[in-house]
């Protein structure tokens, strides 16, 4: 680290100025210039990022899938309503992460170590590491399903996830990773084209904004299928993702508007993008979703050539493909962020990999570990694709406690403290996701252990 | 450059460049640091928050969080692998 003593002229001793610093403090003099000069378009554009990031991250492979299934096996109905309520749920804590970050430029990986003690720090890198791993390998599922759809295999998968991880952490800057990321993200966008290529019924869309019919079958798979798409558009990766980002892009309490537009532009993106991979599978409704089982070969997009054409198949396919794409580079990203927080040591895109080993090696290791696992011979993939969005939203609630706690530390937090509206929103959402997770674990368990009938 | 040979070769000359040179890095570097606030700074952020001190009911309900977390997970964790036979 290149430290170089430096002094104010009122003669107050400013700390050292790391490379990380530098960097950051480049990016920063172009945010201070586009306000001073009140250039409203550029500022924007400089400060977006994390929010759209983390929102369209989380518009991933099997949430897609999630989605997908959902139209195919229950229509339009209670599912158009009900994605872009998850994402204004998203919203509200994804705008305490960035408060947080912004505010206190620490991510809440190390802000829960060190505020709330090991125990929870250690819980929620450990929980952040489980959910991250199980989710990579899912990714990489997608990948797989996208590439079969074009007659490629399971080693492309791997490399083509592998070389993205590669290339977008060899620019040593945060503001070239985020500008990569985010404009690979934008073609979440493809799942909007294939809803349009399957000539859905507009009307019939519109109608359906009355949450009805509300899906049928048995208590457990009404609970599954809650628990499944809650984890499918709120996550603890997010969380940690979205915080640590905000500190590392710079971001400073006078940003805290910018990011909250730039959440909303993901959240409403997202929403979009989501409900286009219902309408999308809804077209298979009237195939009973047959053709969408089975990730090791085509799926869903081969099921849905053969329903709305080959354009509709290879769109969904090509979009599979970005959306694990983008969400392996945000996923390591975020367990990368929480290895180098809870451990104490570097955490930046803008440290040179010597500077941050751990993070870098955390950054690489954790995509190589998922790509491994999806390698080998007979891995159960399709189950763990499944249960990756549940076993989120089972441990989702923590991450939400300890976010609403850091949100609210007056002693952290100064006057951008939450609002109790905030705080009312918060603990519904933190209940109602809570719930869900919770009568779904009980309730599979007691089937499991024959306590209860299925 | 081609004035800047002839500087060099000038030793006063020479050195009133490297004084300037000398001065513009540290007036580049002032412009840097002012961009970033105080607590920003990685000196700052490396050093750890104080532990906060949480009320009774606070610590209370973090341990029936604890309790909650670990009970759902080993359930749902049981029902996974039973699912993977």
């Amino acid at each position: 680290m290149a430290a170089v003593e430096a002094s104010t002229a009122s003669g107050l001793a400013l700390p050292p100025l790391s490379d990380e610093d530098a960097a950051r403090s480049q990016d920063r003099s172009r945010v201070h210039d586009a306000r001073h000069h009140r250039r409203r378009w550029r500022l924007l554009w400089l400060l977006v990022g994390p929010g759209i990031l983390a929102m369209l991250g989380e518009n991933d492979g099997p949430s897609m899938i999630a989605y997908a299934s959902d139209g195919a096996q229950y229509g339009l109905g209670f599912f158009v309503p009900f994605i872009p309520l998850l994402f204004a749920m998203a919203y509200v804590c994804q705008e305490m992460c960035m408060r947080v970050g912004a505010v206190t430029h620490r991510g809440y990986g190390e802000l829960v170590l060190q505020r709330l003690g090991p125990v929870w720090g250690w819980f929620g890198a450990g929980d952040l590491t489980l959910t991250n791993l199980v989710t990579l390998v899912a990714e990489f599922v997608s990948i797989r399903v996208g590439l079969a759809y074009f007659h490629l295999g399971a080693a492309i998968a791997v490399a083509l996830g592998l070389a993205l991880v590669l290339f977008t952490l060899s620019g040593g800057r945060y503001w070239r990773w985020e500008r990569i990321v985010l404009g690979m993200a934008l073609f979440n966008g493809l799942f909007l084209l294939a809803a349009i290529l399957v000539k859905p019924d507009v009307a019939a869309v519109a109608r359906s904004f009355d949450f009805s019919p509300f899906p049928g079958g048995s208590f457990n798979t009404l609970l599954l299928l809650l628990a499944s798409t809650i984890g499918a558009t709120v996550t603890p990766w997010m969380i940690f993702f979205q915080q640590s980002a905000s500190a590392d892009k710079g971001m400073t309490p006078r940003d805290i508007k910018h990011g909250r537009y730039d959440t909303a532009a993901g959240a409403v993106l997202a929403a979009i993008f989501g409900v286009g991979a219902l309408v999308a599978g809804a077209a298979l409704l009237t195939h009973n979703g047959s053709g969408i089982q089975g990730f090791a070969g085509a799926g869903f997009p081969e099921a849905l050539r053969h329903v709305a054409g080959g354009a509709a198949g290879a769109v969904f396919a090509l979009g599979l493909i970005e959306a694990g794409a983008v969400a392996i580079l945000t996923i390591c990203a975020s367990t990368a962020y929480a290895a180098g927080e809870c451990i104490g040591v570097s955490h930046s895109f803008n440290s040179s990999p010597r500077n941050a080993v751990l993070f870098y090696a955390a950054n690489v290791s954790v995509a190589l570990v998922a790509a491994a696992v999806i390698l080998i011979p007979g891995a159960p993939l399709l189950s763990i694709a499944l249960n990756a969005n549940v076993l989120a939203t089972v441990l989702l609630p923590v991450s939400l406690v300890l976010m609403v706690m850091l949100a609210n530390d007056k002693g952290l937090m100064g006057p951008w403290v939450n609002k109790r509206s905030t705080n009312v929103i918060g603990i519904s959402v933190i209940a109602f996701v809570g719930l869900c997770g919770a009568a779904y674990g009980i309730d599979s368990f007691l089937q499991t252990v024959h306590i209860i009938g299925s | 450059m081609k004035p800047t040979t002839q500087l060099i070769d000038d030793p006063h000359k020479g050195l009133a460049l490297a004084e300037q040179d000398v001065y513009l890095g540290e007036r580049a570097e002032d412009e840097l640091i002012m961009h970033l606030e105080r607590d920003q700074f990685v000196e700052k952020t490396s050093r750890p928050v104080p532990r906060a001190a949480l009320s009774a009911r606070a610590t209370a309900a973090l341990w029936a969080l604890r309790v909650f977390v670990v009970l759902v997970s080993l359930m749902v964790l049981y029902t996974f692998i039973d699912q993977l036979h």
